[in-house]
């Protein structure tokens, strides 16, 4: 599979960032052959991005060069490396939604008559040229809004190849995909690759990573750890060069009780969500599993109030409650940890405590001013609980990593007293390390009788934390595991078993 | 083991004191520093009489912009301010010239900028239309109402002992610089002390997770915009109790000297950042600087000039001050 070839297509030589004392990067080297398809692996905070940045032409480096083909980069700069042929495939994608494909292809470098008129019939036969390389069905005359995140990524790389890049770097490529796409992509790369174009690819989920690419370089902190043959290693190696200690899978008693806490029947909502029905009890984690667009989210919203189910009922400690709010459902006990959590869980300029005390408030100032004194106690009791770090409550919540984030927010329900938590895809974008942390916490809010319901996309997630699963699949619950039956082939059977047949049936 | 810091109460407090007060410290050096510029330059400014006028000629804006401050916070804007001022103060002005008790005619007059307020609020919350739009046309609406209200005659004769209250002095502190005092203290409250002020606040910051987080949404956002329509009708009182007439054209342009002065004083026009302290000391270089330029016998021309220099400067200074984490 890896071709060793005798001079790399691009050479990173001892690159160093620093800013003042604090190093980012600290003399990291990594080859990539003509063609081979490198993983950029590390935590968040590892040096990954600094080092796209650098690679890209956005920052300088301290210390170190770049080479492509065996010849220096000339200087660093944005230009410099879109010349050498480095290009860049953002995570959020840089585009204008309103213009069309051929119009994207071209932005900022277009093909002109003269150098006044822009030679729109030349622009719009080359942008065709570049998509039938990879894709043929893209049309070049929609507006980029029209596509999905999917398409416009292929018109992303569509661009590069228009440009003549040698090297693609893509930025967690498959981060908002479904799984079809996934694979898509994934045979894109390969096909680029078997042209002789390079690829650095970034990306959290392993399987994908082992599947797509040929080596993977591995940072920790700014430094080096080592470039491995992926074919070779086991995702525990993996995991272990990236965090540096070995994360231990145990199995956790469960401190589910008979208790119901809350009970769904039969749940619907527009098309989205379809005759649901469940039970969840005092202490039990249930996990939600399914692919995207499965209906998981929106069973919280209803749940949450943030949607008012067309059908159905929602039972709260055996008495049927109806939610016109999301106060509503606080009052019940009811409490959401959303699935964007820079978009819809945090106030990113207020502190940890003004947003773990936010939902308290009226609580908390019997006689209309807040008792700052009494809020701040409490607010710090539970950050206490679950270990805030940096344990600083008055530090503006942007500034905390993803983990923490979540930790304020789920503190946010803690201090409202709520007994129901719903969380939504919990270790989004949290590190490796973190992770582990949350799962301690959901544990042990669990084992103080709080019932939790979690929806995740990862299947290895969703098996290590719950109690029971239920599966959802096109607005449906399809299928429901306790411990003892839950396994990964199990939930996919149902989770992505084609509609067709089951319709046919 | 996390680090479970015991973390001292003293040094929470303090840490938060400084987070707070930075930026307000920068606007009163500002101040400060426009007042030492004028002291030189022009003798009379540094007099008691001098700095009791300046305090006098900003506490219209002062008012105003305290209600300017809590709507931008939250992530609107309130272009209606001056004819919500107008029409409230007319009103006002037209119950107690035709013989209405004077408590009768000012509640009146709040009832009725309470409801431009929740107007522009409701407008806003439940058809979801921008608060920019909506003021400026609720800017015409309130203003035409006003002209045809009193048929564009300024309402004249003002009851002796309203006006008098507006013209007193309390030791030799002007009433109208206490009565912003007071609604100052108010709006410091509010904002950092009550929950409505954590809910503006978190509106502003990210609407989103606020609705998540359980904050009524459309409650705080109708508040502040009647908090601004209440504001608007007390600056109104104030200059008619002060002229002695009220006219319908009263109020031009208020609603940009309130934001500039919010704008000096550190509110972010993109929601969730601002301060009521900064906000007053914004109204005070504005009105120092004024007062300071009419000393020195500058041109009106040059004291515009100078207002849109110091708008500019603040935003640059704000803008490169900021840390960057």
């Amino acid at each position: 599979m890896s071709q060793a070839p005798d001079m790399p297509r691009l050479a990173l030589r001892d690159i160093s960032k620093t800013y003042g004392a604090f190093a980012a990067l600290s003399g990291v080297s990594m080859t990539v052959g003509v063609g081979e398809v490198h993983a950029l692996l590390g935590e968040n905070g590892a040096g990954k991005s600094t080092l796209l940045k650098i690679l890209s032409g956005i920052l300088p480096p301290t210390k170190g060069h770049i080479e492509v083909d065996g010849e220096a980069l000339a200087g660093h700069s944005m230009a410099n490396a879109r010349r050498s042929g480095i290009a860049m495939i953002h995570q959020e994608l840089q585009q204008v939604p309103e213009l069309t494909v051929a119009q994207n292809m071209f932005l900022g470098r277009p093909i002109t008559r003269g150098g006044v008129l822009l030679a729109r019939d030349e622009m719009r036969r080359r942008a065709v040229e570049a998509l039938a390389r990879i894709d043929k069905d893209i049309d070049p005359d929609v507006k980029i809004s029209t596509l999905r995140v999917a398409q416009r990524q292929i018109v992303e790389i569509a661009r590069a190849l228009l440009f003549e890049a040698r090297i693609i770097a893509m930025d967690e490529p498959t981060s908002s995909l479904m799984p079809a796409e996934v694979e898509k992509l994934g045979q894109i790369i390969h096909q680029l690759a078997a042209t002789g174009v390079s690829i650095i690819y970034v990306s959290h989920k392993l399987d994908e990573v082992r599947r797509f690419c040929h080596r993977g370089t591995v940072l920790r902190d700014g430094k080096l750890v080592g470039t491995i043959e992926l074919a070779d290693a086991t995702e525990e190696q993996i995991v272990s060069m990236m965090v540096g200690r070995d994360l231990t899978h145990e199995i956790h008693p469960t401190a589910r009780t008979e208790e119901v806490a809350l009970e769904a029947r039969g749940l619907t909502w527009q098309n989205r969500v379809c005759d649901v029905s469940f039970t969840l009890h005092k202490g039990e984690i249930l996990g939600f599993a399914g692919l995207m667009g499965a209906g998981r989210t929106e069973v919280l919203h209803l749940l949450a109030g943030l949607e008012k189910p067309q059908a159905g009922e929602i039972l709260v400690n055996g008495r049927s409650v109806r939610f016109r709010s999301v106060r509503d459902a606080i009052r019940s006990g009811i409490g959401l940890l959303p699935e964007e959590r820079k978009k819809e869980g945090i106030v990113p300029l207020r502190s940890a405590l003004a947003n773990a005390g936010i939902t308290s408030l009226d609580s908390y100032s019997p006689r209309g001013l807040i008792n700052g004194g009494k809020l701040r106690r409490d607010v710090i009791a539970v950050f206490r609980s679950l270990q805030l770090r940096p344990f600083d409550p008055d530090k503006p919540v942007r500034l905390f990593s993803g983990g923490n984030q979540q930790k304020v927010v789920i503190a946010r329900w803690l201090v409202a007293g709520v007994k129901v938590l719903l969380l939504d895809e919990p270790t989004r974008g949290v590190d490796v390390g973190a992770k582990g942390e949350i799962y301690r916490v959901i544990r042990d809010l669990a084992a103080a009788g709080h019932a939790i319901i979690v929806v995740s996309s990862e299947l290895p997630e969703i098996l290590h934390i719950s109690d029971r699963v239920m599966v959802m699949r096109n607005g449906r619950a399809v299928a429901e595991f306790g411990r003892d039956t839950m396994s990964e082939e199990a939930i996919m059977q149902y989770a992505a078993r084609d509609t067709r047949v089951e319709e046919a049936a | 083991m996390a680090v479970q810091g015991t973390l001292p109460m003293t040094d929470a407090k303090r840490h938060r004191l400084v987070a707070f007060n930075l930026r307000d410290a920068g606007t009163l050096f500002g101040l400060v520093a426009i007042a030492i510029v004028f002291a030189v330059l022009a003798p009379d400014f540094l007099t008691t009489h001098n700095l009791i006028n300046i305090l006098q000629q900003s506490s219209i804006n002062a008012c105003v912009a305290i209600g300017m401050t809590l709507v931008i916070i939250s992530g609107g804007i309130d272009l209606s301010v001056g004819p919500t001022a107008a029409l409230s103060a007319v009103l006002t002005a037209m119950l107690m010239t035709s013989g209405v008790p004077l408590p009768i005619s000012l509640l009146a007059g709040l009832g009725v900028g309470l409801l431009c307020g929740f107007v522009n609020g409701a407008l806003i919350s439940f058809a979801g239309l921008q608060p920019f739009i909506v003021t400026l046309g609720t800017l015409s609406l309130y203003r035409a109402l006003a002209l045809i209200f009193t048929g564009g005659n300024p309402i004249l004769g003002l009851p002796n002992g309203f006006r008098h209250v507006f013209n007193a002095y309390i030791g030799i502190v002007p009433v109208p610089v206490i009565i912003v005092a007071v609604l100052s203290v108010i709006g410091w409250l509010l904002l950092r002390k009550a929950p409505i002020g954590e809910y503006i606040l978190a509106v502003g910051g990210n609407e989103e997770a606020a609705r998540v987080a359980g904050v009524p949404i459309a409650r705080t956002k109708i508040t502040t915009y009647m908090l601004s329509g209440a504001l608007a009708f007390i600056a109104g009182i104030i200059l008619i109790g002060r002229l002695g007439a009220a006219e319908p054209v009263l109020g031009n342009l208020w609603e940009l000297d309130a934001i500039a002065a919010s704008a000096i004083g550190g509110a972010s026009l993109m929601g969730g950042k601002g301060s009521i302290v900064g906000t007053l000391l914004g109204a005070l270089v504005l009105g120092a600087m004024r007062n300071g330029l009419t000393l020195m016998d500058v041109q009106a021309f040059y004291q515009l000039l100078a207002t849109g220099i110091i708008i500019i400067a603040a935003m640059l200074v704000d803008r490169f001050t900021r840390g960057r984490a």
